[in-house]
């Protein structure tokens, strides 16, 4: 049983995290630090880090224009090293992501007074002008940081030629031919494509070398060493005539010419258009990466995808078994996964990918998403864009608990409650799950529930857009079959009904229609018009908000998914109640959680080959995955259980009386660890534990006498030596070591007296009368007799053997209350508050929430703490002790034979102990208990004293009380609407359409006329500043011009 | 009750359930195909098919759930197997490991599910088995516990034509066996949970359609309405038994006779 782990260690992504998300950029988190590698292959750190302090990340205020293109945007232009990121201020009209390694040339233009202008020249002469518009040192500073940054690119500016030719975009333009001639050209590629394969499909190392020849040079025969997909070999999906492919690589060709291609791709309004009518097959492996942010991992680590396979080379493990079994299940009707060369390529994807993050591994879904993607890249594309898949895009989808997919079902069918109310209550109504229809379409990306041709259509805009897609994709499915839906009774009409729609999705949406036009809409068309404009209130916000919301919901559910299958799968579950197990998972669980319990070695701490290699997770026989736990967490564990495996210390000042746990070091407790470890593993599972605690907690006198012996003995050969004998008092002294008194540590010495002579008598060498029933008096005297002598013997020799252990124990009023009683409650299951723990620690939200987070943390409780501490001992009240950890045992409700018991030995402390005694121990009511007891022998507290101390005490629990319901005050906070998530729900409702229905419907080409100009640019006064600036010259004087311009010229 | 009009179809939900790769889709596909495909198309949680089985005086239209075995799925299980009637819980007799995961399905179904459910244990791949009629007991076989009941053995050996239960000790020919779970073995545990059991091959076909027109027939269609699990667990465990016996009773003739699909 393998427990969710992760779920405890889960954060909310920070705001930096979250732009360079939107960006595409990858971030620090998706790279693992040098402290964990994954598997052998080092993955070489964003670019700029190398050996260097991390560059600035800096905001500006700016408008863009590039050259050949009247549109001028304003927005915000980030610098996020090693990318320079721009988005206009509508968000969706002009985006772009450029690395800074394409840049060759950036120089400030000298134009008019106060206006700050930068040139970008790329690497291929596209210039891109950028005016910041923040005051003019905030400008200057901006342009030092980007000078500091491009500085650090120098190296991978280097590494930019061979790269390029990977791209097919640069082969496209690399050929001659003119526009006119573009059914020629694409013949051509086709007839290239296939006698090229063959060279370039396994190795990318090739590409890069032949990398040298002249880039834009014609793409003659031979030249076409691009990446490229299966489908190049095998052919595309669908009919590229019907489909217009011609057209659209026509359109697309223009497009670069103007707006920078694959690294360089601006986004400007035509990309949005070109992207819904659907990518071209050709181009749409490279537009996948270049819009999904992969190509910057596949630029960064070129060699990543290589080792991997190299040095995992035949190796297994549980996910290449299960990768294996799926290989053949992977969209069988194509044909290149009905030949060895394509499932081949599909293996090694897959298998890399399992290496590359062991934690995560294979999910079943991921073998249809890569090869759906394998159709269009090549395998090490795949590859990188299956870790951004994985990692950013769709995250937690594919983990081992799947809280992902699980989390955006909850999200979606939320969305749908809210965007289709009367479809949620009917489904409500009649018992059915959407998820059971809607799963399988985020898992696979819709991949396997339509025909390629749209899935694949649906991938573009989900790589281009975001997770939303999804989303919007869905609930317009929903939308559409509305009607259809509302008379749906079970799963499997709801299930029929979706199957069906997707199966005629390719057909007129309007057969019947007059209007031939109108005719030819497909159900597909519609779904994406219905999608992109009914559904575009659902935002990324909305998402994120959503997620955020539900999150703890599920995981808490996922927790106690497999807590009740963690018990319910232990095999003996001893005396104790199905409760009583509950509340051991729930302390077993919440130590590995425990930060006590060392560093997160869940989290990623692999070594290669073998994913089970974490430390607390093991394969058992029948090779399923197992959480253990290792000694240092049973320290965590039995400190939540057994009074004496923790330090409590209870402090008292003026303001507040608080106890503070620790966990308590003894070999004692190592003892029990080895003891319970059944299989010598050096971990214990669950079971172990289930088992070891049902042995000490269920025993009765004897039973108890018999495991604390076994547990000192270590041998086992039913003897201890006299050193066993000294360390099991040890032990003893360790339990008692806050009891109150003198009284157990005089019964211990009086046991190591009595277990010495009783020993004497009955070591081996005499072990004839060994199980002879021995009188204690006579045995004491002849005992004492022999001592002297054997006494001075070695001490690893048997002495003490069980029977007379016993003997020894019941000898000692208290040691046998404490066999009987005290050591078996001393065990106590108590439950945790780890029901429901992500809802209770779930961070309140809003402008206040986000106060109290910042106010409530531990280290300032630690600090508030400490000044009560503080202050309390200036006032002369401040008190510290020590939780005893028998007291409470001997708590009356729960044995009220034993305190009566200590009487007798009390009565043997000086007045002054026990005066000394009840200052120390004051909290406890068993204490009280005792006092109250105890003052018939010895009277010596007067009562003055006593009604001081309860003066005392009242005061304190008063002010203990102020204080809490002050803290409880700040704690609480009710609802505020401000909070309320999906206030963004109303905002984007009023956008103006761009046509996009129009742009879906009509023929490619008419599409980009009948909008060329209804762009949302800027106007007037500011565009004629661009324009101008289009023509500047770069400043003479403050020419900012690299010195690494000449170095990358290409 | 719905005899009376035997024309009309009763719809029974039914799950899939066991450990990847055991043969679940294989079983579903020849049960509603009556195909057998090495490549069966891939499960994402779960695969959906229905299928008519014909009895003497109702017509059964099974809704197939055929759910995705790999473990990461297994947090999807319950959103498939709440409101089933009846429940195939797969094991593969070639991988003992197999059946510990069915049983802990057994177990969950048996505490999360309808009260009312229907579970088959079934030991798929019974063609790879060198004999399919001989038991060779396997090495790690503990769990024949004494307390497994006796006074059925009787009428459990007549009833179930293809195993008998030979007392034999462990044949150790592993070169051409690739059995590695006893239908002693895995008989015993189903009479002990009260679960149909079957030893089928979605490869050859032999015993699939048999599975399902049992199920058919043990369906308590009286009490179909679904009710809550956690109501009565324990008359569940006892009415099981006694539908077990009866099953076991009448197995093999009128398997025959109701032919399905």
């Amino acid at each position: 049983m393998s427990l969710p782990l992760h779920l405890r260690s889960y954060r909310e992504k920070s705001k930096d995290e979250l732009t360079r998300d939107f960006y595409n950029v990858p971030t620090q988190s998706s790279l693992p630090g040098p402290s964990d590698p994954p598997s052998v292959v080092k993955l070489r750190e964003r670019p700029y880090k190398n050996g260097q302090e991390e560059l600035q990340s800096m905001d500006i205020n700016a408008v863009i224009s590039v050259e050949g293109k009247e549109e001028v945007y304003a927005g915000r232009l980030s610098l996020l090293p090693p990318y320079l990121c721009f988005i206009s201020l509508d968000r969706k009209s002009c985006r772009c992501t450029i690395p800074l390694y394409t840049i060759r040339r950036v120089e400030r233009l000298n134009s008019r007074a106060g206006v700050f202008a930068l040139s970008l020249a790329t690497w291929h002469g596209m210039r891109i002008i950028l005016q910041l518009t923040s005051l003019l040192p905030t400008a200057e500073h901006f342009a030092i940081l980007l000078r500091d940054a491009l500085k650090s690119q120098l190296s991978a500016m280097k590494q930019l030629k061979p790269f390029l030719p990977s791209l097919y975009s640069e082969f496209l333009l690399s050929s001659p031919v003119s526009t006119a001639t573009g059914q020629q050209q694409t013949n051509d590629l086709l007839l290239d494509a296939e006698s090229n394969d063959k060279a370039a499909s396994s190795s990318t190392a090739a590409a890069s070398h032949e990398g040298e020849g002249d880039l834009r040079g014609p793409g003659g025969e031979g030249k076409g060493i691009y990446q490229r997909g299966l489908g190049e070999q095998f052919g595309f999906p669908g009919d590229a005539r019907k489909m217009r492919e011609r057209s659209k690589m026509k359109l697309w060709r223009e497009y670069f010419m103007i707006h920078g291609r694959n690294l360089t791709l601006l986004r400007y309004p035509p990309f949005q258009r070109l992207l819904q009518v659907g990518l071209p097959s050709r181009l749409r492996g490279e537009l996948w990466e270049v819009m999904s942010g992969s190509v910057y991992l596949r630029f960064a680590n070129p060699e990543t995808y290589g080792l991997l396979l190299s040095q995992n080379a035949g190796k297994s493990s549980q996910s290449t078994d299960e990768i294996e079994k799926d290989l053949n299940r992977s969209l069988p009707e194509y044909k290149a996964y009905q030949s060895e060369e394509g499932l081949a390529r599909l293996r090694r994807v897959l298998v890399a990918y399992s290496f590359r993050n062991p934690e995560l591994g294979y999910c079943q879904a991921l073998n249809i998403v890569v090869a759906g993607l394998l159709i269009y890249m090549s395998e090490e594309q795949a590859f990188w864009l299956l870790e951004v898949l994985c990692d950013r895009i769709l995250p937690g989808y594919y983990s081992p608990s799947m809280e992902g997919t699980l989390l955006d079902q909850r999200v979606f069918e939320s969305l749908v409650h809210r965007c289709l109310p009367m479809i949620q209550e009917h489904f409500v109504s009649v018992d059915v799950q959407i998820s059971v229809a809607s799963l399988p379409w985020f898992l696979s990306l819709y991949i396997n529930s339509m025909p390629l041709i749209f899935a694949f259509r649906i991938v573009d805009c989900v790589l281009a857009m975001g997770v939303k897609v999804l989303f919007q994709i869905g609930l317009a499915v929903l939308k559409i079959n509305g009607e259809a839906l509302l008379e749906v009774t079970d799963d499997g009409m709801f299930i029929n009904l979706m199957r069906s729609y997707f199966a005629t999705i390719g057909d007129s949406a309007h057969p019947d229609h007059p209007d031939p036009r109108v005719r030819a809409i497909t159900n597909f068309q519609e779904l994406l018009v219905v999608a992109f404009r009914e559904f575009n209130v659902i935002t990324d916000d909305t998402i994120t908000a959503e997620r955020k919301r539900l999150r703890a919901i599920i995981s808490d559910e996922i927790e106690k998914f497999s807590k009740r299958a963690a018990v319910r799968n232990l095999k003996n579950i001893g005396k104790f109640s199905k409760e009583n197990i509950g509340i051991i998972y729930d302390h077993y669980f919440s130590a590995i959680c425990s930060p006590e319990a060392g560093p997160s070695t869940y989290t990623s701490n692999f070594s290669p080959g073998d994913q089970f290699d974490q430390p607390r997770i093991q394969v058992d026989a029948q090779g399923r995955v197992e959480t253990r736990i290792d000694h240092r967490t049973f320290r965590v564990f039995l400190s939540q259980i057994a009074t004496w495996a923790r330090e409590e210390t209870v402090t008292t000042n003026a303001f507040m009386q608080r106890t503070d746990r620790k966990v308590a070091d003894h070999e004692l407790i190592d003892r029990l660890f080895f003891a319970w470890d059944s299989q010598n593993q050096g971990t214990l599972s669950l079971q172990d534990v289930v088992l070891g605690l049902n042995r000490v907690m269920t025993a009765g006198l004897m039973e108890s006498i018999e495991w604390f012996f076994e547990l000192h003995d270590k041998d086992k050969d039913g003897f201890l030596t006299k050193d066993e004998v000294i360390q099991l008092s040890e032990s003893l002294l360790f339990i008692f070591r806050n009891e109150p008194g003198d009284i157990y540590l005089a019964a211990v010495s009086k046991f190591i007296l009595n277990a010495y002579e009783f020993g004497d008598a009955t070591a081996p060498e005499g072990s004839v009368d060994e199980k002879a029933p021995i009188d204690g008096d006579k045995e004491t005297a002849s005992g004492a007799r022999e001592r002297s002598n054997s006494s001075a013997g070695p001490h690893n020799l048997p002495y003490l053997n069980l029977a007379t252990f016993r003997m020894v124990v019941l000898a000692d009023e208290l040691l046998e209350n404490f066999f009987a009683n005290d050591l078996t409650a001393s065990f106590q299951l108590v439950q945790t508050e780890d029901e429901d723990y992500h809802q209770a620690h779930q961070k309140s939200e809003g402008l206040l929430g986000g106060l109290m987070n910042l106010v409530v943390t531990n280290e300032n409780k630690n600090r508030l703490n400490r000044l009560a501490d503080g202050f309390g001992s200036a006032l002369g009240r401040h008190a510290e002790w020590r939780k005893p950890a028998l007291s409470k045992a001997s708590d009356p409700s729960i044995t009220p034979s034993s305190s009566s018991d200590l009487r007798a030995r009390e009565s043997l402390l000086t007045p002054a102990q026990q005066a000394g005694q009840f200052q120390r121990q004051r909290s406890a009511s068993a204490v009280s208990n005792t006092s109250t007891k105890t003052t018939d022998t010895t009277g010596t507290v007067t009562p003055e004293e006593k009604r001081s101390l309860a003066d005392v005490e009242l005061r304190y629990r008063e002010e203990s009380q102020m204080v809490k319901a002050a803290q409880e005050a700040v704690m609480h906070r009710p609802n505020f609407a401000i909070d309320a998530i999906g206030d963004s729900d109303d905002e984007d409702g009023d956008e103006p359409e761009e046509g996009d229905d129009a742009g879906v419907m009509d023929e490619v080409e008419a599409f980009l006329k009948a909008h060329g100009a209804d762009d949302e640019g800027l106007k007037g006064e500011q565009k004629k500043v661009a324009e101008d600036l289009l023509k500047a010259e770069p400043m003479g004087a403050k020419k900012k011009e690299k010195e690494t311009a000449d170095l990358v010229d290409l | 009750m719905a005899d009376e009009t035997p024309v009309k179809a009763v719809q029974v939900k039914l799950v899939l359930l066991g450990e990847a790769a055991v043969g679940k889709s294989s079983l579903v596909l020849r049960f509603c195909q009556g195909d057998f495909n090495e490549n069966t198309s891939p499960t994402i949680g779960a695969a959906f098919l229905t299928q008519k089985c014909r009895l003497e005086n109702r017509i059964v239209k099974f809704e197939i759930w055929d759910t995705a075995g790999q473990e990461r799925f297994h947090s999807l299980a319950p959103m498939y197997y709440r409101n089933a009637q009846a429940a195939v819980v797969v094991y593969d007799i070639t991988k003992a490991a197999s059946l510990e995961k069915a049983k802990a399905w057994v177990k969950e179904l048996q505490r999360q599910a309808n009260a009312n459910i229907v579970i088959a244990l079934v030991g798929n791949k019974l063609d790879l088995a060198s004999d399919s009629s001989s038991t060779s007991i396997s090495a790690p076989t503990a769990t024949e516990t004494p307390e497994t009941p006796t006074e059925d053995e009787g009428t459990a050996e007549d009833g179930d034509s293809v195993e008998e239960s030979t007392p034999t000790p462990p044949v150790n020919n592993e070169s051409d066996d690739a059995r590695q779970v006893s239908t002693a073995e895995a008989e015993a545990y189903a009479k002990e949970s009260g679960l149909l059991f079957f030893e089928a091959s979605a490869k050859t076909g032999h015993n699939v359609g048999e599975i399902f027109t049992e199920i058919a027939k043990t369906i308590p269609f009286d009490t179909i309405t679904p009710k809550p699990a956690a109501n009565q667990t324990g008359n569940r465990r006892s009415a099981g038994n006694t539908e077990n016996n009866n099953v076991n009773l009448g197995d093999g003739q009128q398997a025959k006779r109701s032919g399905c699909c």
